[in-house]
């Protein structure tokens, strides 16, 4: 049977080919688009482990026309009043290397004897409650922490799933940046260097009272619905006390949006895209298939007389076009493995392969809506008619 | 005779209503998509005013400072030479690179460094990123302020509304000016006209408004500030700082767009030569100077190497237009297959009384340029539409996607080739079709 649907299709190679043509591209668009669209929403889905709504962030300028005492002073002084402010829940201090930004500092060494890379971010003790982390193991700074003998340190999961495996490590020293730290805590997530299209970093928090000269930013936890008037009185309160206007308040959960605006733009855009290819190569299927089903209405006309049911026939003109169609694949996918083989873009290879997969199965159901219903003409065709026309 | 061929493409274009409709939808599309891109792509990478001349300009944005301590390998290669052990040591020296700081360079450091590249014709060290929130009229208002020098002005060619750019003079005599665009007076003043000599508030200093330009319609990633001051205007503190990271970029501006990869060697080789000043701290430099098509790709495709960066949005970039325009013209040689086989009857007919190859060929040819042209003007109202719906929601924050006759003729360009790409194959196998073939295969009607 499928030796004799081959020889029919060989017979036809000039008019298959050009399908089989279009299959390969088609699949090869899908794929592409499928592997960004994967890798990035997978991204997406993972949870930020932050709360970004009512989250302000001023950037404070510390360095220009203040001495370091001042600016320190001014900090602590800044931190005691804003927290007083009725609409404001909590306020904390980190360094600037605050979410949805791209700067980060990194540390990679192999000091403990094993490749260490870690994201790092310096933070003071009431960062955890003003960001809403959640801690799973072990607590967070508090002020004690200043003069501990061994720097404490809180790490990501995401960290210890990278380099510590199983490893029990709370209260375990390492050294993570220069100097060797007690971990004394475990935050099940941090998803904040980039965007939320960003992969999760491994992640290292260092502790920094909140008088220290290296955590210029100013995070704001507001409670719901505060208003512009509150954001005038804070930013006047910061100019007040800094002597300066060179800073802005920042909205983390605006941020957070035109940041994965970035990605969500071209997304959208390839889809769409890729949409319409997909109606036209179908509406094209369509035609060609209904074209070239019905130019052989002798042959199925010859075939009915002589035995052959409606299924029968429906059944051959649809394994003919998968034939050709899995060929258009199986070349398609010959192209598209190369990308994860060579490694070429930044992406991880699982995406692929679930691009190859959804890009076959869309394919396929295409294609079989469209040679459904051209087949199930042939088959309804009368023996009788068909014969008579020739 | 082309009224003739006029007449009968209509005619079949109204019988086969399913055929025509496929066609004129992949043709709209398609096009309509190609000429978005276009648009696209011209607006951002395009020599559009301020950046008339991006292609003769070479940016500074970042460079790093490196501590690398030196890292001795040694390799121990045993065999056994009969019976006995033989032992071979060699050395490897290397640099590993503990630490790593990168940041945009200083105004110290460009001045002290980078002011003599010879390749370039004109220089400007500027700042951006200074963002003030402003409050007005219980109304948060985030104006963008840049820093610059004087040259700033002869390489980006802004359009000046109203007034001037500022000089020289007035910026060694730390004249308080500020040059606003367009949307900052709107934003501001409430009127986008007649704001020379009225005050805006920055960072506590009244800066007196001397020139009014056009906001940038492209070119974001470079030229997003409101408000322009001369840098001197700018905190002693941060005009004396010694460090080389700060906050400024620089621009050096060539002659021709052939100079650039001069300038940039000549950069480069400034910066080798430049003695660290604590050298404890950090011992290596690393400078980056980039063209323009390489910063914008540099900042799409963050690859620790430039040109890797470049080559990756280049090719996917061409990657994907080669497969998403290959596709629909597959898709309309397969369709216009089916459509002109159709018609063997017709064609038997014409060959019987004595049409050649040659004008069965144009007048389908003929017949696909004319679908194409429809096609073509039904995805040109399309992307008209498009375009204003893009800018209109501000999807692209602050671009505006023009509609220039440039992209329009591309487009027709497009559409012809199109054209006779999709009819020139099906038109030739069915003008070579013989007569008595073309006759017996009309069955059914």
């Amino acid at each position: 049977m499928v030796k004799h649907i081959l020889t029919l299709i060989w017979n036809k190679k000039k008019s298959n080919f050009l399908l089989f043509l279009e299959i390969v591209l088609a699949f090869l668009i899908l794929f592409a688009v499928i592997a960004f669209v994967t890798h990035n929403v997978r991204r997406y889905v993972e949870p930020l482990g932050f709360e970004s709504e009512n989250l302000w962030v001023a950037h404070l300028d510390l360095e220009t026309d203040m001495d370091s005492l001042t600016a320190v002073n001014n900090k602590e002084r800044l931190l005691q009043e804003l927290s007083q402010m009725p609409d404001i829940k909590s306020v904390a201090y980190g360094c600037n290397k605050t979410p949805f930004r791209n700067s980060a500092n990194i540390t990679g060494h192999d000091d403990n004897g094993f490749y260490l890379l870690s994201w790092l971010y310096r933070a003071d003790e009431k960062f955890d409650k003003t960001l809403g982390l959640k801690l799973i193991k072990g607590r967070w700074f508090d002020k004690s922490d200043s003069n501990a003998k061994y720097p404490p340190v809180v790490v990501s999961q995401k960290l210890l799933d990278e380099h510590f495996g199983e490893r029990e490590v709370l209260d375990s020293i390492f050294t993570i940046e220069d100097d060797q730290n007690r971990i004394i805590g475990i935050v099940e997530h941090y998803k904040a260097f980039g965007g939320e299209f960003t992969d999760e970093k491994p992640l290292t928090f260092f502790y920094r009272p909140s008088n220290s000269i290296e955590t210029p930013s100013l995070y704001i936890r507001t409670k719901e619905g505060a208003n512009i008037g509150l954001e005038e009185k804070v930013n006047n309160h910061i100019a007040t006390i800094t002597k300066s206007n060179n800073f802005i308040i920042e909205h983390i959960e605006q941020s957070r949006v035109l940041k994965s605006q970035e990605t969500w733009v071209p997304i959208i855009a390839l889809l769409s895209i890729c949409g319409f290819l997909i109606i036209n190569v179908a509406l094209g299927l369509f035609g060609v298939l209904w074209y070239n089903i019905n130019k052989r209405r002798a042959e199925i006309g010859l075939r009915r007389t002589l035995g052959a049911t409606k299924g029968n026939i429906s059944f051959q003109f649809i394994v003919e076009i998968l034939l050709v169609v899995f060929s258009g694949i199986l070349v398609g996918i010959f192209f598209a493995i190369q990308l994860p083989l060579m490694d070429i873009f930044d992406i991880e290879n699982s995406n692929y392969y679930y691009a190859i997969l959804i890009a076959m199965v869309v394919i396929l159901l295409i294609v079989l809506i469209c040679a459904y219903y051209p087949s199930r003409q042939a088959a309804l065709i009368h023996p009788a008619v068909a014969l008579h026309e020739e | 005779m082309l009224k003739n061929y006029f007449k009968i493409a209509l005619k079949v274009m109204m019988r086969k209503k399913f055929f025509s409709f496929i066609s004129l939808f992949g043709i709209s599309f398609t096009l309509m998509i190609l000429m978005i891109l276009t648009a696209f792509l011209n607006t951002e990478l395009g020599n559009n005013a301020p950046m008339s001349k991006k292609d003769k300009m070479v940016f500074i944005d970042q460079l790093s400072l490196l501590y690398m301590r030196p890292d001795t390998t040694m390799v121990l290669d045993s065999t056994y030479v009969g019976e006995i052990l033989e032992v071979d040591t060699s050395y490897t020296y290397d640099k590993e690179q503990t630490s790593r700081s990168s940041s945009s360079p200083s105004l110290h450091f460009l001045e002290k460094h980078m002011k003599d590249i010879k390749a370039a014709d004109n220089y400007s060290f500027y700042s951006n990123g200074h963002s003030y929130d402003v409050f007005l009229n219980n109304n948060k208002l985030t104006l963008e302020g840049c820093y610059t020098d004087a040259n700033f002005w002869e390489i980006f060619d802004f359009q000046f509304i109203e007034g001037n750019a500022f000089v020289k003079q007035q910026l060694d005599n730390q004249e308080p000016i500020a040059v606003i665009t367009e949307r900052a007076a709107i934003e501001y003043f409430g009127r986008a006209r007649q704001v020379l000599g009225e005050e805006i508030e920055l960072d506590r200093k009244i800066y007196k408004v001397s020139g009014l330009v056009k906001t940038p319609t492209s070119g974001q990633m470079f030229l997003d500030s409101d408000v322009y001051i001369p840098y001197t205007n700018m905190h002693p503190k941060a005009l004396s700082e010694t460090h080389f990271l700060s906050n400024f970029h620089a621009v050096y501006l060539g002659s021709s767009p052939s100079k650039t990869p001069l300038i940039k060697s000549e950069i480069e080789k400034t910066a080798s030569f430049i003695k660290m000043p604590n050298p404890e701290r950090y011992n290596e430099l690393e400078i980056y100077a980039l063209s323009f098509v390489e910063d914008y790709a540099h900042d799409i495709v963050d690859h620790d190497e430039v040109a890797q960066s470049k080559r990756i949005f280049a090719g996917t970039l061409i990657g994907l237009l080669a497969l998403f325009f290959l596709l629909p013209i597959l898709n309309l040689i397969n369709v216009n297959i089916s459509r002109i086989m159709e018609r063997s009857s017709e064609i038997g007919v014409r060959k019987a009384f004595g049409a050649d190859a040659k004008d069965i060929l144009f007048q389908f040819v003929f017949e696909n340029i004319l679908l194409t042209i429809i096609g073509g003007m039904i995805g040109f109202l399309l992307a008209f539409v498009l375009l204003y719906l893009i800018n209109s929601s501000q999807v692209l924050p602050d671009t505006i996607l023009a509609f220039d006759y440039k992209v329009f003729l591309y487009s027709i360009a497009i559409c012809l080739l199109f054209g006779v790409l999709s009819g020139l194959l099906p038109a030739y196998r069915m003008s070579k079709i013989h007569i008595v073939n073309a006759l017996k295969q009309n069955i059914y009607g």
